[in-house]
């Protein structure tokens, strides 16, 4: 679990993380297991609108980092387009996605309120949702429901600093803690694959593993019941 | 092509050719890349074929001059006719400063190709194994994906701050910088300047944040001699290199001599042309054409940039016989001033001569009476002798007259927005 001779370092809010040689195929192995459980099939063209420190960014192709045999891109045999979240790129993004037909739009939660104005703006809100799959990515607990804003197909949940990675599922609605990759104890959640600090679950329902057939052995995080935007 | 009688060590093969050994072989790579782009790219075909060019025309580089340029608007326009087959699974998006913005892909070869060079930027900039770099985040650029794969070639390890390169994350990369203690940093010029300016009366000064960096390397804005020594002195560390290139190929980057940075010749062939197309002599100005030597990623051939730029006369005494060339700016970073077109460079120039301005940030203002040869600047801070600079700026720029808007307490978000509009400036001229 410890990382050994690491020799890249992420600064992520409230940590670092740091990976040493293979580290990165383990992670990127499971980004494109995420990817699967929300709907993204293989051959699929991804567009991530996020920093380039989140693994989310980072792991989308052995292009863009040294030690990453196989990026998302080269697991699910489709592409990656890079979008950064600062707020100049976030303008450009809907011509773009006039250019290209892409399957899933991946985007950080904190600039989605500029995209859909950007949208609204130069009039793509129909190409947007009529040409992809849209993925809010969250941190802690995801936004309130806000029904006049941009609706995603579906969310992710990203807690950069644990490096905690649990897709919306597309069968039970919710939120995957993978087997093997985390284990829970109580509210906590432990990173069993990298040296990474606990995640205390504040809130959201915990379901213990069996509760999906999608990962029969994975807990669960519900947050429908809360009232909360997913 | 190299100095046999200088010291400079070659680390690559394209280093040891000889001037007529590189030229034969970019004509060799210029007419693979040609031919499979009329192969297998639609719209190069389309276009050959409509003004009468065909890849077998090319046998010298001079035969390069007889295909049709074409600009961002054309590749936009293309669509999927500008696709090429081996263009490779991740797009880069450029920055879209002159118009609708353009996705350019990267192949797994391409990439390969721009390792080498990216390493070689780095080791005349100065890094050694064993060194921690603090890099540009690598979704950002497709030369700054190359950056983490050339630094984990030559031995060392790699930091990356979180954020992006906008002014509300310097403290998040002083955060970095201060724990990770880099050697070797890469960034842009204006994310250091907002640095600097936003950390003037913080505790903790960046200069003892700095402490330990040898090497700065800075792409974004042409940096100005007295805005080199501006950054070095004041972040005090060993050196400020320049390096640039566009999301087009073109890739070039500074020696330890900083007379101009030297071509990657081996990725990208440049040419320096005149508005009657016909290529200037080194010295002077005109606008910059890429053509990528790879038949990977995104095909580029005849591309104009619309970046100003000058090829460095002579050689450089670091002993490379790559090319030098300056990028000035490109046409959203200058204005049109009477009949001359005045970069953001030039005025800086200019202002630096009075130490007491160097390292302010410089806007030039768009205005209706630009026409009648009136240049406008927005200068950052307190007026510091303004009838001299309204002279100097005058005198130098061969400018009918000249107006400065001194922004005082102003705060302006610096990016790399060089240029405004008159009404995005809302306070009253002197």
């Amino acid at each position: 679990m410890a990382t050994e001779n690491a020799y890249l370092f992420f600064d992520v809010p409230g940590g670092r993380l740091a990976f040493g040689d293979g580290d990165l195929d383990i992670w990127a192995e499971h980004l494109a297991w995420c990817y699967h459980m929300m709907g993204v099939g293989d051959g699929a063209t991804v567009a991530v609108q996020d920093f380039g420190s989140s693994p989310i960014s980072f792991l989308g192709s052995s292009l863009l980092m040294p030690g990453l045999r196989r990026g998302v891109a080269e697991r699910i045999e489709g592409r990656f387009i890079c979008l950064d979240a600062s707020a100049e790129r976030v303008t450009l993004t809907p011509a773009l996605l006039a250019q290209l037909d892409v399957d899933a739009l991946v985007i950080r939660e904190d600039v989605l309120e500029l995209l859909s104005a950007e949208l609204d703006k130069k009039g793509f809100t129909a190409l947007a949702q009529r040409t992809m799959k849209t993925i809010v990515v969250f941190g802690d607990e995801p936004a309130p429901c806000n029904p006049g804003r941009f609706q995603p197909s579906r969310h992710f949940m990203h807690v950069e600093n644990a490096l905690l990675l649990a897709p919306q599922c597309v069968k039970c609605d919710c939120f995957h803690l993978r087997e093997g990759f985390y284990q829970v104890d109580g509210r906590v959640i432990r990173n069993l694959r990298l040296a990474a600090p606990a995640h205390d679950l504040s809130r959201g329902e915990l379901f213990s593993p069996s509760h999906c057939a999608a990962g029969s052995g994975d807990w669960c995080i519900g947050w429908s019941a809360r009232g909360q935007g997913v | 092509m190299r100095d046999t009688t200088s010291s400079y060590t070659p680390n690559d093969a394209i280093e040891t050719l000889s001037g007529a050994q590189l030229t034969a072989w970019q004509t060799d790579r210029l007419r693979q890349v040609a031919d499979h782009a009329y192969r297998q790219v639609p719209f190069y075909r389309e276009l050959w074929n409509r003004t009468g060019i065909e890849p077998g025309l090319l046998r010298s580089i001079e035969d390069l001059a007889r295909f049709p340029t074409i600009s961002k608007q054309d590749l936009v326009q293309a669509g999927s006719g500008w696709t090429n087959p081996d263009q490779g699974p991740v797009a880069f998006s450029t920055r879209g400063t002159s118009g609708a913005p353009l996705l350019v892909w990267l192949s797994a070869e391409e990439e390969e190709a721009y390792i080498q060079p990216t390493m070689r930027g780095f080791r005349w900039a100065g890094f050694r194994p064993g060194m921690t770099a603090l890099l540009m985040s690598p979704v950002w650029h497709r030369l700054a994906a190359c950056e983490a794969h050339a630094i984990a070639r030559l031995g060392g390890r790699c930091a990356f701050f979180w954020g992006s390169m906008g002014t509300e994350f310097t403290d998040s990369f002083l955060h970095t910088l201060s724990s990770q203690r880099p050697e070797f940093i890469t960034t842009t010029a204006p994310f250091l300047l907002s640095l600097i300016k936003g950390n003037t009366a913080a505790t903790v000064q960046p200069h003892k944040l700095f402490k330990g960096v040898r090497s700065v390397v800075v792409v974004g804005l042409p940096l100005t001699p007295r805005m080199r020594e501006f950054l070095r002195d004041r972040l005090g560390v060993g050196d400020i290199f320049e390096r640039g290139g566009t999301q087009e190929g073109a890739a070039i980057d500074e020696c330890q001599h900083h007379t101009a940075p030297h071509v990657h010749e081996d990725v990208c062939y440049l040419e320096v042309i005149d508005d009657a197309g016909i290529q200037v002599a080194p010295g002077l100005r005109g606008r910059l054409i890429v053509t990528k030597l790879s038949t990977a990623g995104s095909i580029f051939v005849r591309y104009d940039t619309g970046d100003i730029a000058a090829f460095a006369p002579g050689q450089c005494a670091c002993g490379c016989g790559f090319r030098r060339l300056k990028i000035y700016g490109r046409p959203e970073s200058s204005v049109l001033v009477g009949d001359r077109l005045i970069t953001a460079y030039d005025v800086r120039m200019c202002i630096e001569e009075d130490p007491a301005l160097v390292g302010r940030n410089v806007l030039l203002i768009r205005e209706a009476n630009a026409r009648a040869g009136v240049l406008t600047v927005a200068v950052e801070g307190e007026a510091h002798d303004p009838a001299e600079l309204q002279e100097r700026l005058r005198r130098q720029l061969a400018v009918a007259a000249a107006n400065i808007v001194w922004l005082g307490d102003l705060r302006v978000n610096w990016g790399f927005r060089q240029v405004l509009d008159a009404r995005e400036i809302p306070i009253s001229r002197n």
